[in-house]
Order: C-alpha cells, then structure tokens, then sequence
C-alpha cells in the first residue's frame, strides 16, 4: 500500500496523478490545476481584453469562471462576462441556471443569459421533436452559435469555454473515426477575421476527475442532473475507449491533443484556414437546417 | 465494509483490506471515472479500505 501522504508535504493526499507521479494533498492539488491553468492562459489575454466565460453551470465551467475570477484579479483592466445559454430543456436547465447565478453574484460577476427561444424560435425540445437522437449535434452547434452572439453583443474580444482534456481528446478521435481532419485541425484559438471571436480552453489541461475533486475541494461542486440528451452514440463510445486506455497508459488523452496540435501546426503552415474550410460553422448551419426541413 | 454505489445502491462486502482500485475496477468501474470516498474523505484508489470504512464510489462523467 501506498504511503497517505501528498508528495510534497505530510498532508493526506486526495488525488494520484501521472506524468510526473505524484500524490498531492487537495491545496497542492488546487496550486497544482491553477498552475497548469495560468500556464494556458499565457499568451491568451491581454490587458483591455473583455472576456466572455460560457457558464453553463455545470462543473467544468464553475471551476472555469472561479479560476479566471482568480487568476486575473491582478490583470490590468481584463473584464469578465459570464454568458449563460438557456437551450430550454425541461426538467434539467432550471437547476444549472440556478447555480449558474448563484455563483455569478457571488463572485461579483456580470452575468448574461441569451435563450434559444430567442435567438433560433424555439427551445431545445421543440426543435428535437422526432429527433432526440441528435440532441448533442443540434444542441452543441446551436449553443456554440448562441454564444458567439452573446459574446459579440457583450463587445468580448476572448471567449473562454470549459472544455476539460477529456472532451477534447474525444474531440481528436471522434473526428479521426470520422475522417474529418478538416475539423480536426480547425483551431479557433486565434479567431478568424470578422468572423470569430478567438475561443480559448483553459480547462483543457485538466482532466474531467481533476476539475471534480478541485470543485470538491473548494466546496464548490454542486450535484446536478445529467443532461437527458447526453450520450450520443459515438461520443460515449469513445469516452469508453480512452478511458480504458487512460488507465492502461496514463498520458494517453493529452499525447492524442498532442499530436492534434502537430498536426495543426503542419497544416497551418502550409495553408490559410479559409482556404481549408471556408466559412466556419457553414456546413453546421446546413446540417442544422437541412436536418429540420424533414 | 460497505460500498455506495453511484447509483446510490449498497453493497456490503467483506471487511479484509483491499486495493481501492481494484474494488472498483471488480464492481464494473475505471478509476480514472470515478472519485472514492472512504468515510467521508477523498482518497486516491492507491490505498486500502476494510474492516466498517464506509466507500462512495462518485461517477465524475456528466454529460451536458
């Protein structure tokens, strides 16, 4: 059996980590994730930027806005808005729009909250009538289209979303198994010319087990539902698989974001971004559209 | 010892000392998924649990 200890100090730890192994107690752990955090963030964001944080309650973005709140409380000038989407889901939304506000007022944060009603006429279980099975593409384009407009009418130069390291390995192998290298290598990080604000994942450093245990930590993490559209055939196979082979071979997930970003780094030398894709989210819109006309 | 499950289910095992990774791996889980709680406290699945601990298994994957 393993010594209790954290690695750096004699306090129990909470938490195994790999590459480096270590065990680290939960304030190590917290220094350990805001670290990793500060590091992404170098480069991102700039003195006068406005930066709109996609809160949708849930975990990854609660650890999101409470390490940003933190991390640029010194920085000259940043301005955080917290942009909530309301999809409309029945039974699950009012519980994450609760905590959503309960956490923006008390860090004393702006917070905005834009509905699909709205921006698109209806709510998400209208628009899923007779295809429930879509939920997360149809949800996912029309949430992310969601934000871009609240991001732009909040004036915000940077839109930080709390995508953890496992969504974005499952990202990468979703879109291999695919075979969608054009989406794959597609990075938003830098924003495209009058069309996107430039997107960033601070949390992708972290794993989904990091981000929970940090919440715990802090007394900061709230139980709530699972989402009744979750678990889209492909993305739920795919979460299995890396897990397994997260636990059999640690380091899996970000050597696979790794070799994403290797390979966008080929590609973005060799070719403009527009001459790759077009204009971004045109062929979502379609999908989108084209999918409701039935 | 006892054993909640994530959904919220109980099982009562034996109380000889186990590997916590290799209880949960045996009731269907990966330790990467997952937080475990022995009595109340966050432990990493490295240490041992038996006698009356007390175990919560905690799914840390949601979608949504």
């Amino acid at each position: 059996m393993a010594g209790n200890g954290c690695s750096l100090c004699e306090r129990p730890a909470v938490i195994r980590l790999f590459d480096p192994e270590r065990r680290l107690c939960a304030d190590h752990l917290l220094a350990d994730c805001a670290e990793r955090v500060d590091d992404a963030l170098k480069g991102r964001i700039a003195p006068g930027d406005r930066v709109a944080v996609g809160l949708s309650g849930g975990k990854d973005s609660r650890l999101l806005l409470i390490l940003l709140h933190r991390l640029l409380a010194s920085s000259e000038g940043v301005h955080l808005v917290a942009i909530t989407i309301d999809e409309g889901i029945a039974g699950y939304r009012e519980e994450t729009m609760e905590a959503a506000a309960e956490l923006t007022s008390r860090l004393g944060v702006e917070h905005r909250v834009l509905s699909f009603s709205d921006l698109f006429g209806a709510d998400l279980d209208a628009l899923l009538t007779n295809r429930v099975e879509q939920g997360c593409t149809v949800c996912g384009v029309l949430r992310r289209r969601a934000l871009e407009v609240g991001a732009a009418d909040a004036d915000a130069t940077v839109i930080a979303t709390g995508h953890n390291l496992d969504d974005e390995a499952q990202s990468v192998l979703m879109n291999l198994l695919r075979g969608d290298l054009p989406r794959m290598v597609l990075d938003t990080s830098g924003g495209l010319p009058e069309c996107f604000i430039p997107r960033i994942k601070p949390l992708s450093v972290l794993s989904e087990k990091e981000i929970t245990v940090c919440l715990m930590m802090m007394g900061e993490f709230v139980d709530l539902p699972e989402c009744p559209y979750a678990g889209g055939a492909l993305r739920g196979e795919v979460r299995e698989i890396l897990a397994d082979l997260e636990f059999m071979y640690p380091g899996t997930m970000r050597r696979l974001i790794s070799s994403r970003d290797q390979v966008r780094d080929i590609v973005g030398k060799k070719k403009k971004r527009g001459d790759l894709f077009g204009l971004p989210g045109a062929w979502e819109n379609r999908y989108i559209f084209r999918n409701n006309d039935r | 010892m006892q054993v909640i499950l994530p959904d919220r289910s109980v099982r009562v095992l034996p109380p000889d000392p186990v590997r916590i990774e290799d209880l949960v791996i045996s009731l269907g889980f990966l330790p990467t998924g997952v937080i475990v709680t022995r009595n109340g406290i966050i432990v990493p699945e490295d240490e041992e649990a038996g006698g009356d601990d007390e175990l919560r298994i905690i799914r840390v994957s949601h979608g949504g």
